[in-house]
């Protein structure tokens, strides 16, 4: 099934060479070495990658979530995905949910704490970062170091070692030709029905919190009798209208 | 074990003590309603079970899920089967069955467990707290749960199992994390009151409704289970699963790129969030931001979240219930309310809509023969939609007065109607359209007749659209409004092929009136029985999403159902399993639920329908239904026929006798229930003089 994406422009915001030496501490610029670039149009790209996502599209399914864990452990478990899906179903669209993707950061705090090089890019993937279970001590330092809530590194608790997002690098229980990693297929986009997480190579603005995330909708999903459009004005002021007496 | 979690909790709610059954005992029923039946008849007293009703302490109830709960098979991952005896039912307190969506029976397989038996009653009220392998029975007086509504008490056990963490973090969850929130399953008001109308809802509207499964709840003093898993269920061949499911959505799932119809609400291809009476009808719909919303793994969710946050999650009957309301935001907070409360949408509808019927004829109102407290100029706002509510969760005048008219509309209009003296009257004329077992209408048993039959067959409104769905294709809903691209007879073909046992018998689709009381119709009744009770209740298919039948986007219109099923319960369990297999154990489960019944008092003389049934014609401008005309299949009305009733005692006869069963009372027999491994059920038949002949 072919997908629409509907990405404007201006939501791939890239950051400036002076800002991304601002923000890239020791570990980044080594991996930035290997993996950075100004493609053709002038934007920042990596030779990893990054998820998008578009949580005003997302129904909370958690398909994203238990094929994480399915490639990557051959089970069926949410707490073991390196993407997490959080939702209230009482709650108050677009706010009722939250997609909390690795944002596979340019200068990345969570390689930064690890003291035994466990977390580390992956040379043989484009640079992806990656726990490597070997030489992982489970001290945790990662899952504390990584800025953002819910901590994208996942605490396996089931082994005893830290793991996070690879862009599914190293899934043995792949199923498909082309490998996983930033050049092949991502288990969680694939399967995700709605189309809404999607993948690229130009650096999001690495200073914003919303800068992953993107409108994946289009015509198709306004004509489902969803909003297609990003007018958060105009959707409060409907829905006030619409809340009417209780809550 | 792959699939499956490998254990079942077994809950003694009489002297709080829990323990685990292994599930191991019970893998060849499959999951969800075969299991449940297996355990409640292991568990059961059968020597009570003809004077046992729903409220007894000693009535069983299981709470089971399926080895594909919790997976990647799309829109097989998130139901949870409720059974036991129920409250509902009329004047026959059948043992019967219920289910609901979301996220309860996957947190419950991470949290190691295939389902729950509750067995007795707690003198003071309780809730059960389940965190992975630590079960705790606790007093709902700790957190004052008792007395609140659905969404009060999941968000008071919320923050209690979260320890006071953020939503929107991780926390620790017995030895795992999770960032989820835990699964609660509750009772609301009208639960703890014991009114018949009342449910088991989970998230923002998630319902087990038919069958007053919440009053039963309500009579153990059980107020809510939440559940917290952490742990992993194993796949047999991950990469088949992951395989079968990808293929199959795109195959078959809705095509945002070519999209044929955006108003199926029930297919395998229906687009997401389609299911929401006010939502496709564009007068209706909320303005503002939406989403759609899934249980876990569905591939195309059925219900939507709102800006607003009012009306979430709700579908169907819960989501139309109150069309009449005098302003459109009325109707979905009409919805909150009904789920807030914990009352059964169908039932609150018909009660609803009776109420207005006997008050236009003077009959009801205040200081009418049925004196009612319920001021019906005010029909049609939220006040009032609110005090009738309240009186059917409360038994009240709906502000907290006593009320002789709250009373009985909180045990279900039936109840109601008999207290009134008007049940038989107001069920001849069919002014209360309860056609079978004190169930309101689904779908007319005079036009859909494997509703109708699979339904007076067994215990409940079957509601499962299978053969209903059929209908979209007479009616154009598959294809854009348009008439679909092949012949009704290519049609019935397609389906007929795959109704094992009974394949390629085309007249198993012939709704005319020729055709009504045939041997084909019973084959049809028996396939559906088997088909739904193993695939739908027991592997836990959801209704809204299979069979696929007839699939737009399928090579030749051919939909997935007979090849899909049998890969993806392969895929996850290791087992190898054709689709006549799961036939045959559904038909084993049918059996088995047949002896429940027959113990409990069933006889033939008693299957039978509301008078107004076979007195007064079923009317419809609708042409949709499959049938043979001139010896030609086209799409027939059915307008203006009733049943009659000696065609209707013919057709037990020849459906009693393709079951198998004894013609003369409908009992099961030796010689089938042996053929299907049941030689224990047939001792105990035997034991209690109600095994049939042969
Ligand atoms: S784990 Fe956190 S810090 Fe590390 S790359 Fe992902 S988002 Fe950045
Ligand atoms: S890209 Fe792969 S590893 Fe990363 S969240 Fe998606 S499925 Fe998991
Ligand atoms: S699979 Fe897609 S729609 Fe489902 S939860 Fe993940 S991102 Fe949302």
């Amino acid at each position: 099934m072919e997908k629409e994406y509907f990405i404007p422009k201006n939501h791939l915001l890239c950051i400036s060479r002076r800002d991304f030496v601002k923000f890239s501490g020791m570990m980044v610029i080594n991996a930035s070495i290997l993996g950075r670039r100004i493609n053709e149009l002038g934007k920042e790209e990596v030779t990893w990658g990054f998820l998008l996502v578009d949580m005003k599209k997302c129904q909370g399914c958690i398909s994203c979530m238990l094929a994480c864990s399915l490639v990557h452990h051959g089970v069926e478990n949410p707490s073991l995905s390196r993407i997490q899906i959080l939702q209230n179903p009482y709650g108050c669209w677009p706010d009722d949910l939250t997609i909390a993707q690795c944002r596979q950061c340019v200068d990345p705090a969570c390689v930064a704490a690890c003291t035994v090089g466990a977390l580390a890019p992956d040379p043989q993937f484009g640079n992806v970062t990656r726990v490597d279970q070997e030489k992982c001590i489970g001290c945790k330092r990662c899952i504390s170091a990584c800025p953002y809530t819910p901590s994208r590194p996942v605490w396996n608790f089931e082994d005893g070692y830290s793991q996070k997002c690879d862009l599914c690098a190293h899934a043995p229980h792949w199923y498909w030709d082309e490998s996983g990693g930033p050049e092949g297929k991502k288990a969680c986009v694939e399967v995700c029905p709605l189309g809404a997480i999607t993948y690229t190579k130009v650096v999001p603005d690495q200073t914003r919190e919303d800068s992953y995330s993107v409108n994946l909708r289009g015509l198709q999903w306004a004509r489902l009798g969803y909003p297609g459009w990003d007018l958060p004005l105009l959707d409060r002021w409907l829905a006030e209208k619409d809340k009417g007496g209780i809550r | 074990m792959n699939g499956y979690a490998g254990k079942i909790l077994s809950v003694n709610l009489t002297n709080h003590t829990v323990s685990e059954l292994p599930t191991r005992d019970y893998t060849n029923w499959g999951g969800g309603h075969g299991m449940g039946s297996k355990l409640f008849w292991d568990l059961v007293d059968r020597s009570r079970l003809g004077t046992m009703r729903a409220f007894d302490p000693d009535n069983v109830v299981t709470i089971m899920t399926s080895p594909l709960s919790g997976t990647l098979a799309p829109g097989c991952a998130a139901r949870t089967e409720v059974q036991g005896i129920g409250a509902q039912a009329y004047p026959y307190e059948w043992f019967t069955r219920s289910g609901f969506g979301g996220r309860f029976s996957a947190m419950l397989k991470y949290a190691g467990w295939d389902g729950i038996v509750l067995q007795g009653a707690s003198e003071e009220p309780v809730w059960i707290d389940i965190r992975n392998d630590t079960v705790a029975i606790r007093p709902c007086a700790e957190l004052s749960l008792w007395g609140t509504d659905i969404k009060q008490c999941q968000q008071i056990i919320w923050k209690y199992v979260m320890g006071g963490a953020d939503t929107g973090n991780w926390f620790g969850a017995g030895s795992g994390r999770t960032t989820q929130l835990p699964a609660v399953l509750a009772i609301g008001p009208a639960g703890e009151n014991l009114s018949r109308a009342a449910c088991l809802i989970h998230d923002a509207a998630n319902s087990s409704g038919q069958g007053g499964f919440g009053a039963v709840w309500g009579s153990k003093k059980l107020k809510a289970i939440s559940v917290i898993g952490t742990g992993s269920i194993h796949v047999y061949d991950p990469r088949a699963l992951l395989q079968a499911r990808i293929e199959q959505v795109r195959q078959y799932g809705y095509h945002y790129d070519k999209p044929v119809s955006k108003s199926i609400p029930n297919n395998f291809q229906s687009p997401p969030g389609q299911a929401v009476v006010w939502e496709i009808i564009p007068f209706f719909a909320t303005r503002g931001g939406k989403r759609p919303a899934a249980c876990i793994g569905c591939h195309s969710g059925c219900r939507r979240r709102y800006a607003s946050g009012i009306g979430n999650e709700a579908v169907c009957s819960e989501a139309a219930f109150y069309l009449d309301a005098k302003s459109r935001q009325f109707i979905y907070q009409a919805t909150d309310l009904l789920n807030r409360y914990g009352i059964n949408s169908l039932e609150a509808y018909y009660a609803l809509h009776y109420c207005k019927d006997l008050h236009a004829q003077g009959i009801l109102g205040s200081g009418k023969p049925i004196d009612c407290p319920l001021d019906f100029s005010e029909y049609g706002s939220l006040s009032f939609i609110r005090q009738f509510l309240a009186m059917i969760a409360y038994g009240t005048d709906g502000f907290g007065g006593t009320s002789d008219f709250g009373q009985h509309i909180s045990q279900g209009i039936v109840r109601a109607a008999q207290a009134w003296g008007r049940l038989e009257e107001d069920l001849a004329t069919g002014l209360l359209p309860y056609p079978y077992w004190g169930y309101p209408i689904h779908y007319d048993p005079r036009a859909q007749l494997e509703w109708g039959y699979g339904t007076i067959l067994g215990d409940r409104d079957i509601n499962e659209h299978c053969i209903y769905r059929l209908k979209y294709l007479g009616g154009g809903a598959y294809f854009g409004m348009q008439r679909p691209p092949i012949t009704p007879g290519q049609v019935v073909d397609m389906v007929t092929a795959k109704m094992v046992p009974f394949e390629n018998d085309p007249q198993m689709l012939d709704f005319s009136t020729d055709n009504m009381y045939s041997e084909h119709i019973a084959r049809l009744v028996c396939w559906h029985r088997f088909y739904t009770r193993y695939y739908k209740q027991s592997l836990l298919f959801c209704d809204s999403r299979w069979p696929d039948f007839i699939n737009p986007y399928a090579p030749h219109y051919e939909g997935s159902t007979g090849h899909i099923e049998p890969l993806l319960i392969g895929a996850v369990t290791g087992e190898t399993m054709s689709f006549r297999d799961g036939i045959t154990i559904g038909k084993k489960i049918w059996n088995l639920d047949n002896a429940i019944w027959t113990l409990q008092g069933r006889h033939r003389n008693i299957v039978q329908f509301s008078d107004y049934v076979y007195s007064f014609p079923f009317t419809t401008i609708a042409k949709d239904w499959l049938g043979k005309q001139n010896g030609q299949w086209q799409y027939i009305s059915v307008n203006g026929r009733q049943l009659d009733r000696q065609g209707f005692e013919a057709f037990k006869t020849l459906f009693y006798s393709l079951q198998g069963w004894d013609t003369t009372n409908g009992w099961p027999t030796r010689s089938t229930l042996a053929s299907l491994g049941l030689q224990d059920v047939a001792d105990e038949l035997a034991l209690y003089n109600r095994l049939g002949s042969e």
